[in-house]
């Protein structure tokens, strides 16, 4: 008996099964370079495929985050841009008043002064209901209407809430979306503890200097204090602002480096690497190109050809 | 004395035409996977005759014994062990990969993460109506994805079980097949070539029965097969000429069970192994989706239930649904999104319900609960797949070992045709030396 045979149809089923691995893995790596994606499902490598879900998940979040930033730089924008209208208004106010204080100025002159002075009030008044390009409230804290409202004796009262929401701007990060009115607006009479506001105090002052007082040229030198402490509060007001937008600047920064390194990072744990992938793929290639030769060659050679 | 020379030319002649022709019968079916190499066995034929002390010999000639067909059982058990058992691999990879792209391609985790996107995008502004109208309509992707992924499972499921149903239907086939060969096998003439043939038959059907469900054979010595599922110890499926019946029942979550005759069976090996455990697995998934569309439904609606709508109601539910089959969308507009916390006045722009409902889905909620889900599944495709490939790789060398011991060697083939070509020449000049004997007596005179 025959011991060492070579069974023709175990050679072609060899032959035909090495050279299809090397097809299948030729195919793969064709399609690596195609889509540049080292992984079509989860199951090629499933901590590398739930890496990418994770980054793909957070850079999502991050592109709102950075959106919400966006909108919210906007608005602490404009509403810094209306403290600055209220602080000009307010030293023009305190200038007013200074005039008002000299004794040599008749009734005329102070009625006049008083009509500005309520003029300033009016715009006070709208400056401190600014509203946001997306048409809300600046100053109203969480509250959906406008942040003062005058009753029918013409006070002027705040209807917004004690403070303003936190905004996500990135992982982690939160930054209250705006000022009240009241932090930028009332102040403390004199160190007295008494709480008074800029539009009391231009109100009352266009009062008194509408004969509302005996002596309205010395209530005028008393309110000059007043308009000190409503500019202190206002420049206050202005420098919070100022601090979270660049505190919000810096966020940015970061997020963009963030963004940076994730892209770099999903490149690395999901991307083919194109050289390594085409000499890979041309390496394959050689080696089916020489078995197909080889194959060809051996399955030629049989006895029948010679016999 | 010439008529026996030309006796032995003529045997001589005979067998060398029989083996001719056998091994024409081997190159035709060269590429016939079923066939198993045959040879011809031939035997001298010897008269011995005894007078009182003197003993003659008497030489005959040669005598064609039978056709031997090369057989190896150890690697045809080997074989078929093999393919058994990368049939199972092969059937469970299908089945769960079916099931991962059921899952993973309707984009079950991007619907999640799109819903928190649009949540944080209308933290950013908790009034405006087309962001609330937007984060609705991304909640409603998430149940419509839910519901996709859910009937995708099914139709999944559906499709093993006719593969199964079908790999049931062909064992039973292949065993009664079985049964009849065995029968012919019985009445086949020993080394007769219809004998052969069956044997190669019997070789395939066998092959095809352990490619779908794990066997063990025992031949007898006639070459008729018994058939035991399973190992040596399993219940008979093909007792000489009788085959058992195997049944397929389905169950209501999806998986499926056999008996053979009435007597519970499961198998260890073959396709339908593969597809049970395929099932097994399916199940299993659709129980995860399940519990993760309800603790979805739960995130949702406990922060809804915590907050305050924009016209100052209490937060209404925004899905409704059980499972993954039948999450659905509560809440008719955008407005019911319920941003603030309980007790806040109309029109607030509080937005820390919003974050809560956020922080909720962000630790432990539905997007890590997707991932998991995914992450499990797919590392459970990826370690088959090491496995099968390890299988392929054992089966392909036991099978192509097969081929290798009981195929048909072309070039032996061309060798042996000459051989016996030369063979049946040689006899007939034996033939032509006996006439020419025979003349050279008669020539005498």
């Amino acid at each position: 008996m025959n011991i060492s045979v070579n069974s023709t149809s175990g050679f072609y089923l060899q032959s035909f099964n090495e050279m299809s691995e090397l097809r299948a893995q030729l195919e793969r790596l064709q399609t690596q370079v195609a889509t540049g994606e080292r992984l079509e499902r989860s199951s090629q490598d499933p901590v590398a495929a739930s890496r990418l879900r994770d980054i793909a998940r957070s850079q999502r979040l991050e592109e709102i985050n950075s959106e919400n930033a966006d909108r919210l730089e906007l608005d602490l924008n404009i509403a810094s841009d209306e403290i600055t209208g209220i602080t000009d208004l307010l030293i023009r106010a305190r200038e007013l008043t200074i005039g008002a204080g000299n004794d040599t100025l008749g009734q005329d002159s102070l009625d006049a002064i008083a009509t500005e002075l309520e003029q300033l009030g009016e715009e006070l008044f709208t400056r401190a209901n600014g509203v946001s390009l997306a048409g809300e409230s600046l100053f109203s804290g969480d509250a959906g209407g406008a942040a003062y409202i005058r009753d029918n004796a013409g006070v002027v009262s705040y209807a917004g809430s004690a403070e303003a929401a936190f905004l996500d701007v990135a992982e982690g990060v939160a930054i209250q979306r705006g000022i009240t009115g009241p932090e930028f607006l009332s102040f403390d009479v004199d160190g007295t503890g008494v709480t008074s506001d800029a539009f009391a105090l231009i109100s009352g002052l266009a009062a008194v200097l509408q004969g509302g007082a005996a002596d309205p040229s010395a209530a005028a030198r008393d309110a000059i204090s007043g308009f000190d402490s409503a500019l202190d509060s206002a420049n206050r007001g202005q420098t919070i602002l100022g601090a979270r937008l660049a505190w919000l600047d810096s966020v940015q920064q970061n997020q963009l480096e963030r963004s940076t390194s994730r892209a770099e990072e999903e490149a690395e744990i999901g991307g083919a690497d194109l050289t390594e992938t085409i000499t890979e793929l041309q390496q394959t290639l050689t080696v089916l190109e020489a078995s197909q030769t080889s194959f060809a060659r051996v399955s030629s050679l049989s006895l029948f050809n010679v016999i | 004395m010439s008529s026996v020379l030309i006796n032995i030319g003529q045997s001589g002649a005979l067998a060398a035409r029989n083996a001719l022709e056998l091994t024409a019968q081997n190159i035709a079916n060269a590429s016939n996977p079923d066939y198993a190499r045959r040879t011809l066995s031939q035997s001298e034929v010897v008269s011995t005759a005894t007078v009182a002390l003197f003993t003659s010999t008497a030489f005959s000639g040669v005598r064609v014994d039978g056709v031997r067909r090369t057989d190896s059982v150890l690697l045809q058990n080997q074989a078929r062990t093999t393919a058994s058992d990368l049939a199972r691999a092969n059937g469970e990879i299908a089945g769960l990969r079916a099931a991962e792209e059921a899952i993973e391609q309707t984009g079950l985790f991007e619907s999640v993460v799109e819903f928190e996107a649009a949540l944080a995008r209308l933290q950013g502004d908790p009034l405006d109506p087309s962001l609330r109208a937007a984060a609705l309509e991304s909640a409603r992707v998430v149940a419509d994805t839910f519901q996709l992924a859910d009937g995708s499972l099914e139709t999944v499921q559906t499709q093993v079980q006719t593969a199964a149903q079908n790999g049931a239907d062909l064992v039973n086939q292949h065993s009664q097949d079985l049964a009849r060969i065995n029968a012919e096998i019985i009445r086949a003439l020993p080394n007769s070539s219809g004998q052969a043939a069956l044997f190669d038959q019997r070789d395939a059907a066998l092959a095809d029965l352990s490619s779908h469900y794990g066997i063990s054979v025992q031949l007898e010595s006639n070459g008729v097969a018994n058939v035991r599922l399973g190992d040596a110890s399993g219940p008979e499926l093909v007792t000489g000429t009788s085959a058992e019946t195997l049944n397929l029942t389905t169950a209501a979550d999806g998986t499926i069970s056999f008996d053979l005759g009435g007597t519970a069976v499961s198998p260890s090996s073959g396709s339908l192994a593969g597809l049970a455990s395929a099932l097994v697995a399916q199940s299993d998934l659709q129980t995860e989706l399940d519990a993760l569309a309800l603790s979805t439904i739960g995130i949702v609606n406990t922060a809804q239930a915590n907050g305050t709508a924009p016209d100052g109601s209490a937060g209404q539910p925004l899905f409704s649904g059980t499972g993954a089959g039948d999450i659905s969308i509560a809440l008719t507009s955008g407005a019911g999104i319920a941003t603030a916390p309980a007790g806040s006045p109309a029109q607030s722009r509080d937005v820390s319900n919003l974050s809560a409902l956020r922080d909720a889905l962000q630790n432990g909620g539905p997007a890590d609960q997707a991932d998991a889900l995914l992450f499990g599944l797919s590392s459970r495709i990826s370690g088959q797949e090491i496995t099968q490939s390890a299988l392929q790789t054992i089966a392909t060398s036991a099978q192509t070992a097969l081929q290798s011991e009981t195929g048909v060697d072309l070039d032996t083939e061309a060798a042996n045709l000459v051989r016996f070509q030369q063979a049946f020449q040689a006899s007939s000049r034996i033939m032509q030396v006996a006439n020419d004997i025979f003349d050279s007596i008669l020539a005498i005179r």
